[in-house]
């Protein structure tokens, strides 16, 4: 009785087997079309976003740079960014280049965020060089600004300890794994206590534009970094 | 890297200020920028074609030729552009490294030239991207093996040195049998008496008719016992021979010992000692017949004789990964197919599919597509999957063989192509040294009128002019020529050409350390005899021709305060002229020079130690 039930099974099993096949050879020949995987052809997404800058003259008005030193600008951004645009991946890419050794990317985030002001997902040209006009050649009100725009991550115009906290933490993976000495899992909150301290004078917890602004006006080191970089052009 | 995103620096400096309020410490002082470099173009022309470029763009890799100072020495002034004397399809590339941050090969330059262009530029290869960098190797190690078989042609090609050892002679006959006569004949017995063993090992079983005293036929090998056993006697003592010879000359007996050729040669002749201290003892006979098996190896032992075998050995080894995968794929599918059999064949009645493993060599014989038909299953689902597996048989015998094949076409090809390079070598050499001779008679051209206008001097300057009358000479070739004429100022001996050399010396050889001279071009006879006896004096491996010049040269040169009987000419002129050529002890290493190129002299014995000093002298002079 057993046998007749192998043997019978076993007939199902091929028959079975057998119109398979015979579905996947008409499916494959593209005779008739098994519509449960439909492979759409996505193979490359061509971006077809692609974005011209202002011209020269209005850029020119819009920030303090030369005609000579907005033409070296573009000249770079264009190279790394051929469509005009930079979305956050590339500018991720483009930033942790400088800083092999950690991970960047955190960072790059918020100054992603910083850069992109209309807040679409990807900076443009003007946004680019208006952004480096401030940090370049703006006075060190402005600088200022533009570094508390920087801390404040949801833009509300105060800045939290867990928004610090976040900054921090970031800044630190950038330097990796290997310093001297190492970097320990409370080192960031420590800074952001000092840095509490020392800026949120009316100690409610959070810091506001005018508290940053006044305190580091009154920090001499701070004042002297500022200029640092006037020159980067 | 964070050259090829230079252009985003300032920019990540100037990101920097976000760091400012928070940092701990100070900062350090930002480097000074010496001088602004003035982002200007840059006009590269490079044999023609001008290319230009920012000049940041170049300084993007301070470590290269264009990136560094280094390219001042190609300013060209009165144009105002760098000029580079190189190739501008080549360059191309280079530029667009310096732009892009990357580096393509391109397909249809020879690699050797890119090669060159990059250690130019002071571009190391690795950067390549990964676009092309897998052909660039593939082309690169392509190219490698050439030089290197082409290395190891003029290595075996050289003519043998003088008192090679026995033991380097015997080795050398082994392994290239063209080299000798008595080596040639060797290797063709050797092979004579490999097939003759291999045939009578045939033979020997085939039936040869009954004798009158038995019953049943006999083979021919019981037939003619006595006659079957001295041949094969004699075969192995062939065989014992030549291996023992082997490992005598063998220059590493251990790596020789190791080698698969001598293990076939071992395994080919055990057999018959083994049969020899073997009594008649029936247990152990049943061993020995497994014994007499493996004479059937004599057969390999033809791979010595047959590039083709070679190959073929060489190729299986090569693909044995494919040859694994195959291997694989049909024991599962055999497994697989034939449990399906199996079950499938359990119910019908005689069947002959009695268990899995019985059912191993159906599935062997179907899949292979032999179908002998001693097993065929009866039911439909039996029927249903023989079929299905006899597709799939084909199917997974047939993938990894055009990999296989695809291999052995490429080493086969290769070793064709070896074999055209060899035969065009010598042609090709042939030419290289008939150009190598023009340019000596060059020389002796220049010397001649050279001596004539001296000589003639006196008599009438017209003459002298009309006699050397000819184009004037390029000043290359000119300041060649004032070289050379240096040199034998410096050595006091002069060059000659092959022919006068040999007449000389045999004539030295001849006069046996007579005073007189051959003729005025001759150099001192002491020393061509000295040079001529000590050749054959030498005690040289023949991997170290450069000593023997060095010390062929030295004697050159302790000749010297010898007063030697040539033209009074040159005695004064050697007096008179202050030598504003090279010191002496330049000399050896222009001659060792030389001595690399060893051409393919054929020829062997005494003839061979003449040609070869001979042919050391020439190419003194040849340079």
């Amino acid at each position: 009785m057993s046998v007749r039930w192998e043997t019978e099974g076993l007939q199902t099993v091929g028959i079975v087997c057998l119109v398979i096949m015979f579905l996947k050879l008409m499916h494959l020949l593209g005779l008739i079309d098994i519509t449960e995987t439909e492979s759409s052809d996505s193979d490359l997404e061509l971006s077809t976003v692609r974005h011209q800058p202002e011209g020269l003259d209005q850029l020119q008005a819009q920030t303090k740079f030369t005609r000579k030193e907005l033409q070296s600008l573009y000249r770079g951004f264009k190279n790394e960014c051929p469509s005009g645009l930079v979305d956050e991946e590339t500018f991720k890419t483009i930033y942790s280049q400088f800083f092999p050794q950690g991970d960047a990317t955190t960072y790059a985030h918020f100054l992603f965020n910083a850069f992109d002001i209309d807040r679409n997902g990807s900076i443009r040209f003007e946004d680019f060089v208006i952004g480096l006009s401030v940090l370049l050649r703006g006075s060190v009100t402005e600088k200022l600004n533009w570094a508390f725009n920087l801390y404040d991550i949801n833009k509300d115009g105060y800045i939290t300890k867990e928004e610090m906290l976040a900054i921090m933490k970031s800044i630190y993976d950038m330097m990796g794994r290997y310093t001297y000495p190492c970097v320990r899992d409370e080192a960031p909150s420590e800074h952001v206590d000092k840095f509490f301290q020392k800026m949120d004078k009316n100690r409610d917890g959070v810091v506001t534009i005018e508290e940053f602004i006044e305190t580091c006006q009154k920090d001499e080191n701070i004042m002297n970094s500022m200029q640092l970089f006037e020159n980067v052009i | 890297m964070a050259a090829g995103v230079a252009a985003w620096l300032p920019f990540a400096r100037a990101a920097a200020i976000g760091w400012m309020p928070v940092a701990s410490t100070p900062m350090p002082i930002p480097p000074q920028e010496k001088t602004k470099g003035k982002d200007g173009l840059i006009i590269l022309n490079v044999s023609g074609t001008k290319f230009q470029t920012w000049r940041t763009t170049l300084e993007r890799y301070p470590d290269t030729l264009l990136g560094s100072t280094e390219r001042d020495f190609f300013f060209h002034e009165e144009t105002n552009e760098y000029f580079f004397d190189r190739d501008p399809d080549i360059f191309r590339h280079i530029l667009n490294f310096f732009r892009t941050g990357k580096l393509h090969y391109p397909r249809q330059e020879c690699i050797a030239a890119y090669d060159e262009e990059l250690a130019f530029f002071g571009i190391i290869p690795e950067i390549i991207g990964d676009c092309c960098y897998e052909e660039y190797k593939d082309r690169r190690r392509e190219n490698a093996e050439r030089l290197q078989d082409d290395e190891e042609m003029d290595m075996s090609n050289d003519a043998p040195p003088v008192n090679l050892t026995y033991r380097e002679f015997l080795w050398r006959a082994f392994e290239n049998p063209h080299t000798s006569t008595l080596a040639l004949v060797f290797y063709y017995v050797t092979g004579f008496f490999i097939a003759i063993s291999v045939m009578a090992n045939v033979v020997e079983t085939v039936p040869c008719g009954v004798l009158p005293n038995r019953s049943k036929e006999m083979s021919c090998g019981d037939r003619y016992a006595l006659a079957f056993f001295c041949l094969d006697t004699a075969c192995v003592m062939i065989f014992t021979v030549e291996y023992l010879l082997r490992l005598i000359a063998a220059p590493s007996r251990y790596k020789f010992m190791k080698s698969v050729m001598s293990v076939i040669d071992v395994v080919a002749i055990m057999p018959y000692y083994i049969g020899l201290v073997m009594t008649d003892n029936d247990q152990v006979s049943g061993a020995f017949v497994t014994l007499r098996v493996f004479r059937v190896f004599r057969i390999f032992k033809f791979s010595r004789h047959s590039a083709g075998l070679r190959i073929l050995g060489y190729t299986l080894k090569s693909c044995a990964s494919e040859l694994g995968f195959l291997l694989f794929s049909l024991t599962m599918a055999i497994i697989i197919f034939a449990t399906v059999m199996f079950y499938a064949e359990k119910g019908s009645t005689a069947s002959k599919f009695t268990s899995i493993p019985a059912a191993f060599w159906y599935t062997i014989v179907t899949m292979t597509t032999l179908g002998y038909g001693d097993m065929v299953p009866k039911t439909i689902v039996g029927k249903v999957f023989g079929s299905i597996c006899s597709l799939s048989g084909v199917l997974v015998i047939a993938l990894p063989v055009p990999v296989i094949v695809s291999n052995f076409s490429r080493i086969y090809h290769q070793s064709q192509r070896a074999e055209k390079r060899r035969a065009q070598r010598k042609a090709r050499l042939g030419k290289i040294r008939a150009a190598k001779i023009r340019g000596t008679n060059v020389y002796m051209r220049y010397k001649q009128n050279g001596l004539l206008i001296n000589s003639l001097e006196e008599a009438s300057k017209e003459a002298g002019r009309a006699l050397v009358a000819k184009a004037p000479s390029p000043p290359f070739e000119s300041q060649h020529n004032h070289l050379l004429h240096c040199l034998e100022k410096t050595t006091n001996h002069e060059f000659v050409d092959e022919q006068t050399f040999q007449a000389n010396c045999m004539e030295i050889s001849v006069m046996n350390k007579s005073g007189s001279r051959a003729s005025s071009l001759s150099s001192s006879p002491h020393g061509l005899s000295s040079c001529c006896s000590r050749r054959h004096r030498k005690k040289s491996s023949f991997s170290l021709p450069s000593t023997n010049n060095q010390e062929l040269s030295t004697i050159q040169i302790r000749e010297r305060p010898v007063a030697n009987s040539r033209s009074s000419l040159n005695a004064k002129l050697d007096e008179t002229v202050p030598l504003k050529c090279d010191k002496p002890y330049i000399t050896p290493s222009m001659v060792s020079l030389s001595a690399p190129v060893v051409t393919s002299s054929d020829g062997h014995g005494s003839i061979t130690t003449a040609a070869y000093s001979q042919s050391n002298i020439v190419r003194v002079s040849a340079l």
